[in-house]
């Protein structure tokens, strides 16, 4: 299925920010998984067309970097992380408690589509550990019982877009950046990435 | 600062140049550094680390990968160290840790980089105990590539040759890590003119062709030098026979043409050397069913014929693949029966199997150009048929030489598929769809700012045979003017170079349908040649050898023309037969011969001598070195003539470069009015392709480029149409291309069936509802 136009516009005012439309391959990718949850074969045709290399290549990148998911999640991506700083933060306890509240072993999606659970490496948190990510937001400062209220809070409520500064306010702890960047509209933001502590509200 | 470095390589002093990679320096000298990845003609990665030796560093001793850096002055390098070693074993046993060793069944075992390294530097065991990775072995990436990533070592050979040689980066490394192979994206097969290369420079036996496979094992292999004929260029090759059947064609790495790159066209055209439909008796035609007659019947046949007939008129219709040596027979040959006055003195009887030739750019007032002029030049000027199918490594070169800063201007409109490499197209809004120049040349400043007062190699020739050549003198005129010129004239078709330099006055089809008589009494040859097909004056030829008294035709394949012949004789082909060819830069180079002549074939050249001599003529030729040897005495100099002797000589890949005169004086065409643009296409339905299993598929598609102006003017809206033309249909795919001016489509000449059109009529192309639509409805 082709992108709708309003994806189109949006991917060719992200290509206009930089001097070679191939620079653009990363952020594109994104908005290819906004669309679908994941990067489809349909939306790498998209991306290849647009930037003028061949779909193999925008493929291999693609698959190349672990965030950009090759098969659809469900709703809600559950990222805990199990890298070092987390780990002596007590991560291994806030792990077993949103496997045992979703059910799901690594890289599982369940049944309704709503939970994928992973398990990833450092996603730059270690300040705020334990963290975790609901669809790539960041969310600091869990305990094992945050995490499972977390949860919850998302299969009651199943938000339509994921916040974190919300949600770091409902269930987070302590935190080392403010994660939300001033486009708030999940990951199709132009460029992911965030702004260091306090920065946002100067801005406001 | 000179550009000359000295280096100590294990307590050696070596000298190289400035910016010279370490592995190269090294190679020079004689030094060998184990490798996977690096490959010269291609820019480095270190990705497979085999390469790695140890330098002396401000910090101590250092092991680095020798492909990645640049030799410096006072650089000491080990590269059989105890690290050095320790590092190489360790590398190879990473690398086995994955490999599957069915070395066995393996067609690359034999000549394999990896089974050779491990054996020469490689631990001698591993201590991996785990599972391999598994893959589906092999899948087919295209119609001619087979991959097996199982056996594959990620050293990103094929990927790398894709994007920056052929430029069409249609295989790249999908995943990461462990899970890291090569592959396609799904539905977008390798469809590339030069797949065959990376099956070449694959360092393991992950990549393979279809027509190789598990045909023979490298060491049962007989190999000879030769140069392939598929087009002008004169690439060099390797022929490689197993119990007298040729298998493989690989590239030679010849600095100054092909750098040892193939076109898939010439690496697999050979299967039909053993097609079962191979002619290999003489056949007769006898009250219209051909019969098996032996030579001394054919010959008495022959000459009771021309004898009979009083004072026929002879003419002879030559292919392009034969050799100098063949041509100069011919021509010798036709010249006697001139002398004998079977046909005016003034008027040449031999036609070459090639609408309008134009006259092109010989003679002193023009210098011409090798491709190595291509590198040295500021500037390259394109206008000429289809470069990317018709003379595929040109391009390559055309594309190195513009990656290495030289300018390329186009002219429209055959050669789009260069468009994005030029930095100056000029189109429709310069040249009209009939190719005259709409605009003073001169008023263009971008094509000024390129070519004035610089070094300009200009590639040239008529796009279309329907073009006037007035066009190309008037910017031949122009670069002359402006510019430091050098030419090379494009005549795309095999050994058309030596047909002209051996044959005394070449003309084409037109003259020959024009000077034909029918009042006359008519004998004609056609030599390699099926004019019937694929000619603008296919039906006229078909209609006038049907009326000829007699019709000879040479051939390896029976075809549309030979079907017309009241005599087939058998002939060698490429493989079989030893001479030269010469190419478009006037390059004289050797074919060897490699194959025993199958059947009762003969060469070209032992027909006509056997003829000459029972009509009682003085030419006598016991073997093809006498006719070389008679052929070069004719040149003007003394010095690097071509002979056999000169050619055969170890490691010439140079060849020969010798200018002998070429004397072409055909008229020019009429004004025609194209609408219809008729391109030859790399592949197509040439009885060499069709009898080539591995590739006879490749020329099928049937179909036609246009803008999307001249599409939305026939309202088409899906990607098939029907062409019509008089009584003539054809079901085609309808491919965009916008670089094409308005009102020009472009169709495929040698495909089957596409012979029948006219380019200079009207067509309509109509709406086809697609197989879909039909089955739903």
């Amino acid at each position: 299925m082709r992108w709708e136009t309003q994806r189109l516009e949006k991917a060719k005012q992200i290509i206009k920010m930089y001097p070679q439309k191939r620079s653009a391959l990363g952020p594109l990718l994104y908005l290819a998984q906004d669309k679908d949850g994941y990067i489809s074969n349909e939306s790498i045709v998209e991306i290849s067309s647009l930037v003028g290399i061949t779909e193999v290549q925008v493929q291999s990148v693609a698959s190349f970097y672990s965030m950009y998911k090759q098969e659809p999640t469900g709703k809600y991506l559950l990222s805990v992380c199990k890298s070092i700083s987390c780990e002596i933060s007590n991560s291994s306890e806030v792990i077993e408690s949103v496997k045992e509240f979703t059910g799901l072993s690594n890289n599982e999606t369940d049944d309704q589509n709503l939970f994928t659970y992973e398990s990833v490496e450092c996603i730059g948190a270690c300040g705020g550990a334990p963290a975790v990510q609901v669809n790539y937001e960041t969310i600091e400062g869990l305990t094992p019982d945050k995490a499972i209220d977390l949860c919850s809070w998302l299969k009651e409520t199943e938000p339509k877009v994921i916040v974190a500064d919300e949600l770091q306010e409902k269930f987070g702890g302590v935190k080392s950046f403010d994660w939300a960047i001033e486009d708030n509209t999940g990951t199709s933001s132009p460029v992911p990435g965030f702004q260091t502590y306090d920065t946002l509200k100067e801005k406001k | 600062m000179s550009d000359k470095v000295t280096f100590t390589v294990d307590g050696k002093q070596l000298e190289g140049k400035q910016g010279q990679l370490l592995i190269e320096a090294c190679e020079e000298s004689g030094i060998h550094i184990p490798r996977f990845c690096w490959h010269k003609r291609l820019d480095p990665v270190g990705m497979c680390r085999m390469c790695l030796v140890e330098i002396d560093t401000p910090r101590g001793k250092a092991l680095v990968p020798s492909c990645t850096t640049q030799i410096t002055d006072e650089l000491s390098v080990e590269t059989e160290s105890e690290v050095v070693k320790k590092a190489q074993e360790g590398v190879l046993e990473f690398l086995l840790i994955n490999h599957p060793l069915d070395c066995p069944i393996c067609d690359k075992a034999g000549e394999c980089p990896l089974q050779d390294q491990t054996m020469a530097y490689g631990p001698g065991e591993s201590r991996f105990i785990e599972e391999k990775r598994h893959f589906e072995k092999p899948i087919p990436i295209s119609d001619i590539v087979l991959l097996d990533r199982e056996r594959c070592i990620l050293c990103a050979r094929c990927t790398r040759f894709s994007e920056e040689i052929s430029g069409d980066p249609l295989i790249e490394f999908i995943q990461r890590g462990n899970k890291t192979q090569v592959n396609t994206f799904p539905d977008e097969p390798f469809k590339s003119y030069f797949s065959g290369n990376t099956v070449q420079i694959c360092p393991v036996g992950a990549l393979t062709a279809t027509s190789y496979r598990f045909k023979a094992r490298p060491w049962d292999l007989k190999k000879v030098s030769s140069t392939c004929n598929c087009c002008s260029l004169g690439c060099s090759v390797e022929l490689n026979v197993s119990q007298n059947k040729m298998l493989r064609i690989l590239g030679e790495d010849n600095e100054y043409t092909n750098q040892g790159w193939l076109s898939d066209k010439g690496r697999y055209n050979f299967e039909y050397l053993h097609s079962t439909n191979r002619l290999l008796s003489i056949h007769s035609k006898e009250n219209e069913n051909f019969e098996n007659i032996n030579i001394s019947e054919a010959n008495e046949k022959i000459t009771k014929k021309i004898q009979e007939l009083g004072n026929p008129d002879i003419k002879f219709i030559i292919g392009a693949n034969s050799t100098n040596e063949e041509y100069f027979v011919i021509n010798k040959f036709a010249n006697l029966l001139n002398r004998n006055e079977f046909l005016g003195k003034d008027n040449s009887n031999v036609y070459f199997a090639d609408d309008h030739i134009s006259n092109g750019y010989f003679g002193d007032q023009y210098e011409n150009a090798t491709f190595e002029d291509l590198d040295s030049s500021d500037a390259i000027v394109v206008w000429a048929e289809d470069i990317k199918d018709n003379l595929p490594v040109l391009y390559l070169r055309i594309k190195k030489a513009v990656k290495n800063g030289v300018k390329l201007v186009i002219f429209g409109h055959t050669n789009t598929a260069l468009e994005s490499l030029a930095d100056l197209y000029i189109g429709s809004e310069v040249i009209s769809n009939n190719f005259e120049i709409q605009k003073e040349l001169s008023n263009i400043k971008e094509l000024k700012n390129i070519i004035n007062g610089k070094k300009v190699t200009t590639i040239i020739g008529k796009s279309t045979p329907l073009q006037q050549k007035k066009s190309l003198d008037t910017l031949i005129d122009y670069l002359q003017k402006v510019s430091d010129l050098k030419i090379l004239n494009c005549f795309s078709k095999a050994n058309t170079f030596g047909a002209l330099q051996q044959i005394d006055q070449l003309k084409g089809l037109n003259e020959f349908c024009t000077e034909y008589e029918n009042s006359k009494k008519n004998i004609v040859f056609t030599i390699g040649a099926n004019p019937v097909n694929a000619s603008f004056f296919g039906s006229q030829i078909k209609d006038i050898l049907q009326e000829a008294d007699y019709v000879i035709s040479l051939d390896i394949f029976k075809n549309e023309t030979t079907e017309l012949a009241n005599l087939i004789l058998p002939t060698t082909a490429f493989g079989e037969k030893e001479g030269t060819i010469t190419n478009m830069e006037m390059r004289v180079m050797k074919q060897n011969k490699i194959l025993p002549d199958p059947g009762s074939t003969l060469s070209e050249w032992e027909y006509l001598v056997m003829i000459a001599k029972s009509l009682g003529e003085d030419i006598n030729y016991e073997n093809v070195s006498e006719i070389n040897n008679e052929l070069v005495s004719q040149y003007k100099t003394t010095v690097n003539l071509p002979t056999f002797d000169n050619l055969n000589k170890p490691s010439n890949l140079f060849g020969i470069l010798h200018e002998k005169e070429i004397n072409l004086n055909t008229n020019d065409v009429e004004k025609n009015n194209i609408s219809l643009l008729m391109v030859k296409r790399l592949y197509g339905d040439s009885s060499t392709q069709i009898n080539s299993q591995s590739i006879s598929m490749l020329g099928s598609e049937r179909f036609i480029e246009l803008n999307s102006i001249t599409l939305n003017k026939y309202g088409i809206q899906s990607n098939v149409a029907t062409l019509t033309q008089g009584s003539a249909s054809f079901f085609v795919n309808i491919k965009i291309n916008n670089f094409l001016p308005d009102n020009l489509v472009i169709a495929p000449i040698n495909r089957r069936g596409f012979e029948k059109l006219d380019p200079t009529k009207e067509f309509d192309i109509k709406e086809t509802k697609n197989m879909k639509e039909l089955s739903v409805n």
